[in-house]
């Protein structure tokens, strides 16, 4: 009399292992840019597969509550940027309520500065925030998080991501950058670059009969339609360019002004005498050049600068600067830095990641085994400590299943919550197992049902209270600790829902006939 | 075959004062500890890295097991706190003290020619303070939330607070073992904190449940919770015992701590348990429903 309808729990719980066992081996389900090793659909995160994360603040401080009517807002920025010594009126903000979505305006000051010199600041050019506190608003976090994913991209690293984390604790916000499979210095390299880019002109002026040689701002970041990838050609490294239509005239000017665009070209003899071009990334010149005669004259002619011919090319002195002026010309310049001296950083070798991951699984493999062992030597008989190692793995399984579902990048705190659940889970087939079995033979379906009743009602309440304990963490991003809750909890969920319950109606099968 | 069997204890021979008094003392001992840390260093427990910041380095090194400990030494300039061996991988765990330069550490290791760099983690003393903070609320909010959903479940004042206490008790008494033992906290002893309290109720509301809800005679329920719940304490001992020992051989620092910590617990679990939680509730069955 076994029907499917009597038995739906163990129905339930092979439907489950079903779906979850194709999730981890399908085929279909991996996706082609995940760092998916191995036979299985499962992601690996950096302490599993080598790599390097850093979790830290954004640089910088933020006024809020200002009262201010909007009329002239750069004049604000100035008087805030001159009462700060060594920040530039570019790192200092006035941030609109309507881009906020509040109704008070802030100011950001995007510098490594103290709290005290932004609020005298603040305070001397006229204005009085409500607080100030660390960090930037939230449009500039999210512009930030952004261009650093896209510097990450650029560069070619695949599966790098960005995230940005409220710490509940201190109240923070912090930036999460994953890098699988780079080094620590390839990756505080790239997040150190705040990656301003300026094309100067360096040309000489006339003052009071002598010739004074200056700079001239002629490019930023902006003023590029599209950018290339790094190339190589015989003269060196370049990255080649192509300048926004309405940038153009401007900057055409700029060459012929400057003599930079002179008949014949020039050549560029910094830092003495000679018109040329630099090339200024973050304040250090990577790339200095004059100009060829033809695209002087094209210049001078107008042709250069017309709808389809705005090309230009940025020779650099090596090929890595050519590489760094690309990721940053094509990301763009963050807002602001990330503080990385406030925050952690993380490297793992892809031979530490990839011993972690064995380790990892041998300790997993011993536990089970253990509990197998104290099962079977307290059980004695088979028909009960079998089924509950079985039902127990079906769990893990189960567990394994959801997270290549979702895609869950794998790190040692996971492995650690798979543990967790094994235990919970086995704790909770004990109680099942103890409970229907008790002296007085389980002989009617009414006896069984009010055993089992029973014994449920003890594992809700325990599994209740372990989600209970977790669910802070799950929230609260505290480092490892919210990939460990949040699989606790999942796991501890699929447990009492799903496989614990299954096994009451495998042991009624197995003792009932 | 060696079989395990779950002893019958005659509780009739032990007065509740007898039988709450040893985990009781055992809970003061831990206390005068850990208030003794506090007080000469300050802070209840050592703090790891993760709380104190601090850089750490892994290297493997190409040298004869004596001498590996000199070269590491010889090789950086900064202060080292602590060197770890892992049996397994032949890998050294280096611990350098909070403001070190961890950029010079690195080039150190790389000119190093026996070492082979491994990983680094590094994290700043500020950073460090704020993950104390939002741990130690995190084990807070946890420890509440358990406490209410237990009286939620109960609803009764005595068997409510036994499990409290008992769940207070297996946190107390490790974080007290730790000091003893100079196991520092880190984020993975957090973790086995919480589950710690997930896994001492587990017991605590078996015992609770077929005290309160099941017919049949006070010695007789403890009896039938106690062979399930010494089962289930014993199975997860087991488990984490097997996981500290293979994960401390192989140097995966995160489970090592996890499974220590739960060992410790767990253990004194079986006394809180089998020992407080069965006072408090006989004296609650025999006396304070009387009252």
């Amino acid at each position: 009399m076994s029907t499917i309808r009597d038995n739906w729990r163990i129905a339930l719980l092979i439907v489950a292992v079903a779906v979850s066992l194709f999730l981890l081996f399908s085929p279909t389900m991996g996706t082609a840019s995940a760092a998916s090793n191995g036979p299985t659909n499962l992601k690996y995160g950096l302490q599993l597969s080598g790599g390097t994360s850093i979790r830290a603040p954004l640089v910088g401080w933020t006024a809020e509550g200002i009262q201010y009517d909007g009329s002239n807002t750069t004049a604000v920025e100035d008087a805030v940027s001159d009462r700060l010594p060594g920040v530039p009126t570019r790192n200092v903000e006035m941030v609109s309520p309507a881009t906020r979505g509040e109704s008070s305006w802030a100011l950001e000051v995007r510098d490594n500065v103290t709290k005290s010199a932004v609020q005298s600041a603040v305070s001397g050019a006229g204005l009085s925030p409500d607080t100030v506190r660390p960090g930037v608003t939230k449009p500039t976090r999210q512009e930030t998080v952004t261009i650093l994913q896209d510097k990450i991209d650029e560069t070619g690293i695949q599966g790098g991501q960005v995230r940005s984390v409220f710490s509940v604790g201190t109240q923070r916000h912090l930036i999460t950058v994953e890098v699988p499979s780079a080094n620590r210095t390839e990756v505080l390299n790239l997040l150190n670059d705040r990656g301003r880019v300026q094309v100067l002109a360096y040309h000489g002026a006339d003052r009071n009969g002598t010739t004074v040689y200056t700079n001239r701002t002629t490019l930023t970041n902006d003023d590029f339609q599209r950018v290339s990838v790094p190339q190589q050609s015989a003269q060196g490294p370049y990255v080649s360019v192509v300048v926004k239509e309405q940038v153009a005239p401007r900057f055409r000017e700029d060459m012929i002004q400057t003599g930079i665009a002179s008949q014949g070209g020039s050549g560029c003899g910094f830092p003495r005498e000679g018109s040329c071009l630099l090339i200024v990334n973050d304040g250090e010149i990577v790339g200095q050049f004059g100009m060829e005669p033809s695209l002087a004259n094209s210049m001078r002619s107008g042709a250069w600068g017309s709808s389809n011919q705005r090309t230009f090319i940025l020779p650099t002195g090596n090929f890595s600067a050519a590489q760094r002026l690309s990721v940053n010309l094509r990301a763009g310049e963050l807002p602001t830095g990330l503080a990385i001296r406030q925050g952690t950083v993380e490297y793992v070798s892809p031979t530490l990641g990839a011993s972690a991951r064995l380790n990892a699984l041998v300790a997993a493999i011993v536990a089970v085994l253990a509990v197998s062992v104290v099962v079977g030597l307290r059980y004695g008989d088979f028909r009960i400590a079998v089924p509950m190692v079985l039902t127990g793995l079906a769990e893990v399984v189960l567990m394994l299943g959801f997270a290549s579902g979702v895609g869950l990048a794998l790190g040692l705190s996971h492995i650690a919550g798979f543990i967790a659940v094994i235990g919970t889970g086995v704790d909770d087939l004990i109680i099942i197992a103890d409970e229907i079995m008790q002296e007085g033979d389980v002989a009617t379906d009414r006896v069984f049902r009010s055993r089992f009743r029973k014994a449920l009602w003890v594992i809700g309440g325990a599994a209740a209270t372990t989600i209970v304990a977790m669910s802070p963490l799950a929230v609260m991003s505290l480092q490892d600790l919210q990939g460990f809750a949040i699989v606790t909890i999942v796991g501890v969920l699929l447990g009492v829902l799903v496989t614990r319950p299954a096994y009451g109606d495998i042991l009624r099968n197995l003792v009932m006939d | 075959m060696v079989e395990f069997t779950v002893p019958e204890v005659d509780y009739t021979r032990y007065s509740n004062r007898q039988l709450a008094g040893v985990p009781l003392g055992v809970l003061a001992v831990a206390v005068l500890i850990l208030a003794g840390w506090y007080a000469t260093t300050g802070a209840p427990v050592a703090m790891g890295i993760d709380f104190t910041g601090g850089t750490q380095l892994r290297v493997a090194v190409d040298a004869p097991s004596g001498q590996a400990d000199a070269l590491i030494r010889n090789t950086f300039d900064e202060r080292i706190e602590s060197i770890q061996f892992v049996p397994a991988s032949g890998e050294y765990i280096v611990t350098f003290g909070p403001n070190v330069d961890a950029d010079a550490i690195q080039s150190q290791t790389r000119s190093a020619e026996q070492l082979d760099y491994r990983g680094l983690s590094e994290v700043a003393p500020g950073f460090g303070a704020d993950v104390q903070r939002t741990a130690l609320i995190g084990v807070v909010i946890a420890f509440l939330g358990m406490s209410l959903l237990v009286f939620a479940l109960f609803r009764t004042f005595v068997p409510s607070i036994a499990v409290v206490a008992s769940a207070f008790s297996d946190l107390i008494i490790p974080l007290a073992l730790m000091d003893l033992l100079g196991i520092q906290l880190s984020i993975g002893t957090v973790a086995a904190l919480l589950m710690l309290i997930g896994y001492s109720v587990d017991s605590d509301i078996l015992l609770n449940t077929h005290v309160l809800r099941r017919p049949g005679d006070f010695y007789e329920s403890t009896d039938r919770a106690m062979k399930t719940g010494v089962t289930m304490t014993v199975t997860s001992l087991a488990a984490m015992a097997a996981m500290a020992l293979t994960a401390t051989l192989f140097g995966v620092e995160l489970l090592a701590s996890i499974g220590t910590i739960l060992v410790f617990g767990l253990v004194t679990d079986l006394m809180n348990t089998y020992m407080l939680n069965v006072s408090l509730l006989r004296w609650y069955k025999y006396e304070g429903v009387a009252r």
